[in-house]
């Protein structure tokens, strides 16, 4: 009898030990999509499909403009560099369009985080593709259809992504440029820019 | 919880289960159901997870003077045993190497754990700055990994924050609860506890992709 129990045992030890191991990264990356799309950084939880963009205020006071029922992954563990945006893309009912203004030089990457083992699949920004205007057409696994001439495509391995914008502040005085660029930085579903 | 607790932790699950498999398998075999069979083996599996995961994660992490970073974190080619042990070392979404590299440390050159009962300098040899093309940053978190309210707002010392260089071009940075006499621009304002830094690098420079450059210590001073 002990080595049948043993072998059921084994079994499920086994199978979980794996399972836990492989959605490790998932199960981090689900705080995340939590934070966002229930609790939120402000006021508000962030809706699917949207970027948001830290206030000015909760970059120059950080712990004080801190409001008690949001996430506190804004100023958990964060830098004091970059102005910090984020979002938790849907592309089930389509592509997104990331448009991007002119960063004139500066430093600012959007980081595409495949949620289910926390790798990034894409980068827009300074090192990837330069710090010109741009548009970027976020494409999901299933989605068969044509580029707009005027975009560059990136290809999900998802349906969901885990999007992550960063735009470097100089200085105290430099904040509110660096706001206003990173303001531009935006999300749109395709549709509605595909009939301009 | 800073790394020593991650280390005890992780032997203790270890030494806990163990010690199940071998004492209600082998040594004391008792009349034993198969819901027990299932539920034992998926908690027991759980923390044999985290073993694996955090042991695996110490094998890969690159220790420089006292900091730890890994690289090749966040490809999307990358096994899901090595994923899972970037998940134990960076709690978020991580960035690759190209695009930025973090450093972290708890405990300073004698791997006692940093504290603002004590005085630390960070001094970087002339020209040793960490190369990039972007930024980088020193940032001081307390031990739950919040930033530290200080007189000055400053959370962190960088690139851009006027690090005043020595005579012979070094730079030292002072690391310490109350600001430095003389030296209040490199000040890297530290809590009254325990505290952890962070070394950020983005678009690092190639040195620091293939391993030339070494992230110079934190020397306990007081």
């Amino acid at each position: 009898m002990i080595l049948e129990d043993l072998l059921i045992f084994g079994s499920v030890m086994i199978v979980a030990w794996f399972l836990f191991i492989y959605n490790w990264p998932r199960m981090l990356l689900y705080v995340y999509k939590r934070a966002i799309l229930v609790k939120g950084f402000g006021e508000d939880p962030i809706p699917i499909n949207t970027l948001y963009l830290e206030p000015q205020k909760l970059f120059a006071e950080p712990i004080t403009s801190q409001s008690a029922s949001s996430s506190n992954l804004a100023t958990v563990g964060a830098n004091h560099d970059t102005l910090l945006s984020g979002g938790w893309l849907d592309l089930r009912k389509g592509p997104q369009v990331l448009h991007v203004p002119d960063m004139k030089g500066r430093y600012y990457s959007v980081q595409f985080t495949n949620p289910s083992n926390n790798t990034v699949f894409a980068y827009v920004g300074k090192r990837a593709t330069g710090t010109e205007a741009g548009d970027y057409l976020i494409t999901g696994p299933n989605w068969k259809g044509q580029v707009p001439s005027a975009m560059k495509q990136i290809s999900s391995p998802k349906n969901s992504v885990l999007v992550l914008g960063r735009v470097l502040v100089e200085n105290n005085s430099d904040l509110s440029t660096a706001h206003h660029l990173a303001e531009q930085i935006r999300l749109t579903p395709l549709n509605q820019k595909g009939s301009i | 919880m800073n790394s020593k607790t991650f280390s005890i932790l992780t032997a203790l699950i270890a030494v806990v289960c163990g010690y199940f498999i071998i004492n209600s398998f082998f040594l004391n075999p008792t009349s034993r159901n198969v819901r027990n069979d299932v539920l034992q083996g998926f908690l027991i599996g759980f923390g044999l997870a985290f073993v694996t995961a955090q042991i695996y994660a110490r094998i890969k992490i690159t220790k420089i003077n006292g900091w730890t970073t890994m690289f090749g974190c966040g490809e999307p080619d990358n096994g899901f045993l090595f994923r899972a042990a970037c998940a134990q070392v960076f709690l978020g979404p991580i960035n690759v190497p190209k695009e930025a590299m973090y450093w972290k440390r708890d405990v300073d050159g004698a791997g006692h754990l940093l504290s603002g009962k004590h005085d630390y300098v960070m001094h970087f040899p002339a020209g040793q700055l960490p190369p990039n093309n972007a930024f980088w940053s020193l940032t001081m978190g307390d031990s739950r990994n919040h930033f530290v309210p200080n007189s000055l707002n400053r959370y962190n010392v960088s690139d851009r924050s006027g690090l005043v260089p020595n005579a012979d071009g070094s730079v030292d940075i002072y690391i310490q609860n109350a600001a430095p006499t003389g030296h209040e621009s490199n000040w890297l304002p530290a809590s009254t506890g325990k505290f952890i830094l962070w070394l950020r690098v983005y678009m690092p420079g190639q040195t620091i992709l293939n391993g030339e450059y070494k992230v110079p210590p934190v020397v306990k001073v007081s």
